[in-house]
C-alpha cells in the first residue's frame, strides 16, 4: 500500500461524518452533508485512480464532479419547492 | 527520499488535511447557512495541492490534465451550488429569498432593501 492508498483511506473516513450529517438533523443539514460527501468522493477517487496507477480511470471522478453539481442543484431546487 | 517525494506526500497531507477540517466544520457549526461555508475548503484547498501533487507525480499527463479540469469544475459549481442551496434554504424558512424590510438582518445591517 503506497502513501496514495494510505490518504485515499485516511480521507475516506471523513465520509463517516458526512454520513452522520446526511442521515440526521434538518433537511437542510442533510443537503450540506450531500454536497460535502459528493465532494469528498471525488477527492478519494482521484487518490485511489494515481495510487492504483490506473490513470484512466481518471474520468470517473471527472464525471462524478460534473454529475454531482447537477445533482445539488436538483435537491436544492426540490427542497425549496417540494418539501 | 528525494525532496519531490517529500513535496508530494505534504501535498496529499494536505489533502486530507482539508478534507478533514471542511467535513468537521460543517457537522460543529450551528446551523445550515454556516455549514455551507465549510465546503469551500476541500474544494479550493484540497484540490489545489492534490492537483499540484498529481503534477509532481506524474509530469503534465492526461491525468494531471484531468484532475485539473475537476479542480475547475469545483471551484465553478461550488460557488453556484452553495448559492443555489442557501437561496433555497431561505426561501423554505421565509417564502422569499429577497430582503423585504420587515426581515431582521435587514435592520441588523442598518439598512432598507430598495423597492
Amino acid at each position: 500500500m503506497n502513501f496514495w492508498m494510505v490518504m485515499a483511506t485516511a480521507t475516506g473516513a471523513s465520509l463517516i461524518p458526512c454520513a452522520w450529517s446526511c442521515l440526521r438533523g434538518s433537511p437542510e443539514r442533510r443537503l450540506v452533508g450531500l454536497e460535502m460527501t459528493a465532494l469528498v468522493i471525488t477527492i478519494v477517487m482521484v487518490l485511489v485512480t494515481v495510487g492504483e496507477g490506473r490513470l484512466i480511470f481518471m474520468d470517473i471522478p471527472l464525471a462524478l464532479a460534473v454529475l454531482a453539481f447537477g445533482a445539488g442543484l436538483v435537491f436544492a431546487r426540490f427542497l425549496e419547492k417540494h418539501l | 527520499m528525494s525532496a519531490r517525494a517529500i513535496a508530494i506526500d505534504s501535498l496529499l497531507a494536505c489533502t486530507c488535511l482539508s478534507c478533514w477540517l471542511g467535513v468537521l466544520g460543517m457537522v460543529r457549526m450551528r446551523d445550515a447557512y454556516q455549514s455551507l461555508h465549510y465546503l469551500a475548503i476541500p474544494a479550493v484547498a484540497g484540490l489545489t495541492s492534490l492537483t499540484l501533487a498529481i503534477v509532481l507525480q506524474t509530469g503534465w499527463s492526461q491525468a494531471s490534465w484531468k484532475c485539473g479540469i475537476i479542480f475547475a469544475i469545483m471551484i465553478a459549481s461550488n460557488s453556484v451550488g452553495t448559492h443555489a442551496a442557501a437561496r433555497a434554504f431561505r426561501q423554505r424558512q421565509k417564502g422569499h429569498w429577497q430582503p423585504k424590510p420587515d426581515d431582521a438582518e435587514v435592520e441588523f445591517l442598518g439598512g432598507k432593501p430598495q423597492a
